[in-house]
């Protein structure tokens, strides 16, 4: 049984159908890519998949449970993480405060709400930490969030996903804004968690993740139109075509 | 950012520091708070008199409570002085038919705001930045306007209503020493239960809700809880104060719950700096003494109020204590030039 499973997934701004038919299916502990240019649904993809947004029509199947109603919260009960496009961490806060909502939610201590109010914050510094050294963070534990640059931001909201110990991780363009350096950083981290984490990944720049990826699906103007190995979904035609645009060879005219 | 992948050793020796200072924020450092907190207020008995300080801790524990709703948790209310008016109408209405004893009676506004924050937070807390501060506003309408005209007969309307049974057996609400020293007592609670709070993984979570409420749900937060409950915290707290309002004066009357009077606390949190407890403390403290001192010296009082207000917006948003902070941390970053990063030791 797939980990998750979209049946018919559409979602509609107005006249606009972002999201087209979407048949989606992910395994476990597979790490799968969607890549399509701008514009084609990926993002809404997610936000159908995590709860952001409720579809038009089609269902959400989390293993085995149609999770379509839940609420973003609840899906992340059932193991559902994500990041978003644009990193969003807390900025006023220090780093390693960041992560003790997560620490608290996986730990389970927020369920006692006595404990939760009147426990120390220092008290969950040490997984804390622990979640920080995972990404390599744990010399800036102290710093205000803010003052990181745009790369370790990156790592410390994907630390924050982790740390919540998630069953699917969706990852959002994670390379997006990032220097090549920081992008092999993030790219190994992410190879170090691959095969013990169901990763679901977007990504626009195929080269990226071409190797990273079992599976690849793209997506064009809301629909998946090809999904296989990265290196055979290259090769097809339709996507060539939608990604360089058709070779213009219409006989006894000149291009 | 080459250093970030360093050796174990240098971490390590990051983790036990930090770790260290964390434990020692603990039982004897809120002791120490609490003393010095009560001996400014002390302090401020020989300049200003017992009645003037005791309302000064008054709005002090009010501040508090705002402070936790929009310093901490991000949501500017202009309706906070309801509760105010629930607690102290409802410590007045039960001295005067159900109890004789004023300790219970506090309890019963505490209660009896804290209900009324569950109902009115239920339908706030879903609204953000205006509408929030708007609904807010029309339910410290409302509230006024039951007072003034529907419940006219029980609450006196604009005549307002005396409080009785002030005495119970040691306490003498009668006598302004004790007056005093109860609410002295009173602010160290409510600072204290604040302190608590927001020192504890449900402050921070609070912190990040005000920052971004959508990604805490996305770490699996019911944020509307946590907003709900947070709001409901700070009715019950602005009850306390309006109960020790109506305990205090013997008196309550509809200027209490006036929708206009609820500039004085936001200013009181800006002029301190919102988000700190402190801040929200010495605020309330300066708030109190330029409406209290300065109308005597300066007919046009009301025009320094103004300009510090400018001031602060523009220049200080961290307030006062904001930007003391802000200076002892440069001061502290200056001294340990090893710290690659802003940030001195987590409080």
């Amino acid at each position: 049984m797939s980990l998750l499973t979209t049946n018919r997934l559409t979602k509609r701004f107005g006249g606009l159908v972002a999201v087209n038919d979407v048949n989606l299916q992910i395994e476990e502990n597979e790490t799968l890519g969607i890549i399509g240019p701008n514009g084609s649904g990926k993002t809404t993809l997610f936000n159908l998949l995590t709860g952001f947004f409720s579809p038009t029509a089609g269902r959400v199947i989390l293993q085995g449970k149609d999770v379509t109603r839940l609420s973003p919260e609840e899906r992340v009960g059932m193991g559902m993480v994500r990041t978003f496009q644009l990193v969003s961490v807390f900025g006023s806060l220090r780093v390693w405060e960041n992560l003790v909502p997560c620490v608290t939610w996986r730990n389970n201590e927020y369920r006692s709400l006595w404990k939760f109010m009147t426990s120390l914050v220092g008290d969950t510094w040490a997984d804390s930490f622990e979640a920080l050294r995972l990404v390599g963070l744990e010399n800036y534990a102290d710093a205000v969030t803010a003052n990181l640059s745009y790369g370790d931001k990156r790592l410390l909201e994907i630390a924050l996903a982790l740390s919540l110990k998630p069953k699917l991780l969706l990852l959002d363009e994670p390379f997006s804004g990032l220097s090549d350096v920081e992008i092999a950083k993030v790219l190994s981290l992410l190879q170090s968690i691959k095969g013990k984490v169901t990763i679901g990944i977007i990504e626009h720049k195929i080269s990226t993740i071409v190797d990273f990826v079992d599976r690849l699906c793209v997506m064009n103007e809301g629909r998946i139109i090809c999904e296989g190995k990265p290196h055979e979904v290259l090769k097809d035609s339709l996507v060539n075509e939608c990604y360089w645009g058709k070779q213009e060879t219409v006989s006894g005219f000149p291009v | 950012m080459g250093n970030t992948f360093t050796k174990q050793g240098v971490a390590f020796e990051t983790f036990a520091s930090i770790g260290k200072g964390l434990v020692r924020t603990t039982g004897r450092q809120r002791v120490v708070e609490l003393f010095v907190l009560g001996g400014v207020f002390l302090l401020l008995v020989p300049f200003l008199g017992t009645h003037r300080v005791t309302d000064f801790a008054i709005f002090c524990i009010f501040a508090l409570s705002f402070d936790l709703l929009y310093g901490y948790m991000g949501r500017l209310s202009f309706g906070h002085l309801l509760y105010v008016g629930v607690g102290a109408y409802a410590t007045a209405l039960s001295l005067q038919y159900l109890t004789s004893n004023p300790l219970l009676a506090i309890g019963l506004g505490i209660v009896a705001a804290c209900l009324a924050g569950m109902l009115a937070g239920s339908a706030a807390v879903r609204a953000t930045g205006a509408c929030f501060a708007l609904i807010n506003l029309a339910f410290n309408r409302v509230g006024w306007f039951l007072v003034m005209s529907p419940l006219k007969d029980i609450t006196g309307g604009e005549n307002g209503l005396s409080v009785r049974n002030l005495r119970f057996s040691y306490f003498d609400f009668q006598n302004p020493t004790f007056r005093f020293g109860f609410v002295l007592a009173s602010l160290l609670v409510a600072f204290l239960l604040l302190r608590v709070l927001t020192s504890s993984p449900y402050g921070i979570l609070l912190r990040s809700i005000k920052e971004d409420e959508r990604r805490v749900r996305f770490l699996g937060y019911n944020t509307y809880f946590y907003k709900w409950l947070t709001f409901v915290i700070a009715a019950s707290v602005a009850g306390f104060a309006g109960a020790l309002t109506a305990l205090n004066y013997a008196y309550v009357n509809p200027n209490t719950l006036d929708v206009h009077a609820n500039g004085g606390v936001i200013f009181a949190c800006l002029i301190g700096g919102a988000g700190r407890l402190y801040g929200a403390v010495l605020g309330g403290i300066i708030y109190m003494v330029i409406t209290n001192l300065l109308p005597v010296y300066f007919q046009r009082w009301e025009l320094l109020l103004g300009i510090s207000l400018l001031l602060i917006v523009f220049r200080f948003r961290g307030g006062i204590w904001g930007n003391l902070e802000t200076l002892y941390r440069r001061l502290a970053v200056h001294e340990n030039t090893d710290r690659s990063l802003e940030g001195g030791r987590p409080r």
